[in-house]
């Protein structure tokens, strides 16, 4: 499967890979993006079967990305991953159409809990 | 504004579980920085741009922690120390750690929500209100951090009004 992590921080996208990786998620492929506009154009490139997303990002941020992308009839299942973990930014995650929410920093197991009911472990 | 000055165990959660390290904390004197003491400071501030609340990495910690969540070699963070500044990789690894650091401040129930609004690198002129800001005393948290495999330093979390 391939899964596209969006975050305008390299060192950020290099931990949630490396966090994927330890959460038992190795071997999918993964496609990188720097903030939210190239996310919404490498869905439609790319086709991901997963996007791992930042929330505040130059460009244009993740809730905006999801936005589009689900404006324009993706059902591409998506995540944040963002240093928001407060209640109200949860539920506006889960309102635009985000699957979970993962608060920075973040652990392994943090990050299987989310994935497992989306993502085999390859 | 209520704006949470988070406890030496919230600090070294947070940085042990950014950092991928068991970093310890204890107690140090308040950081001073100057042109003889070169310091990292995030600037943060509430949704009105009101700045709430800094954070400071004294020179040799903002090397370490700028090192050890990019996995970067030891010596790039020595070298840096030597020097007196911060390499662009540093810096901008820094960036992410201080972006990330925000929530030691939102996750108290009642908080203000405060965002990272600027980062001034060490080794850089600092502005002199954020300097003033930085030497306030009283509302703050000190605390000496050793992260493993690359050595120690001086982080201050500073309320500024």
């Amino acid at each position: 499967m391939k899964i596209l992590v969006v975050d305008d921080s390299r060192v950020m996208r290099q931990i949630v890979i490396r966090t994927l990786r330890q959460s038992g998620y190795a071997g999918h492929d993964v496609v990188e993006a720097e903030n939210g506009l190239r996310a919404v154009e490498m869905v439609a490139t790319e086709k991901p079967d997963l996007v791992l997303s930042d929330w505040n990002m130059p460009e244009m941020n993740g809730i905006d990305a999801l936005a589009h992308l689900r404006a324009s009839g993706s059902e591409v299942p998506f995540g944040f991953v963002t240093s928001e973990g407060s209640e109200e930014m949860r539920a506006r995650a889960a309102a635009a159409g985000a699957l979970f929410l993962i608060a920075k920093p973040f652990t392994p197991e943090l990050f299987d809990e989310a994935l497992s009911a989306v993502l085999p472990r390859a | 504004m209520k704006v949470h000055l988070p406890v030496a165990k919230e600090v070294r959660d947070l940085l042990s579980d950014l950092l991928g390290k068991p970093v310890s904390i204890e107690p140090a004197a308040p950081l001073a920085p100057g042109p003889k003491r070169p310091a990292t400071i995030g600037v943060y501030v509430d949704d009105s741009l009101r700045v709430a609340a800094l954070i400071c990495f004294d020179l040799p910690l903002s090397a370490y922690a700028g090192a050890a969540i990019g996995l970067v070699p030891p010596q790039v963070a020595e070298d840096a120390v030597t020097q007196g500044s911060l390499p662009e990789v540093l810096r901008e690894n820094l960036h992410e750690v201080l972006n990330i650091a925000v929530s030691l401040f939102n996750s108290a129930p009642g908080a203000d929500h405060l965002r990272l609004h600027a980062m001034h690198p060490a080794g850089e002129p600092t502005p002199r209100d954020v300097l003033v800001h930085a030497l306030t005393l009283g509302r703050r948290t000190d605390m000496r951090v050793d992260v493993p495999y690359y050595g120690t330093g001086i982080i201050s979390v500073v309320q500024t009004f």
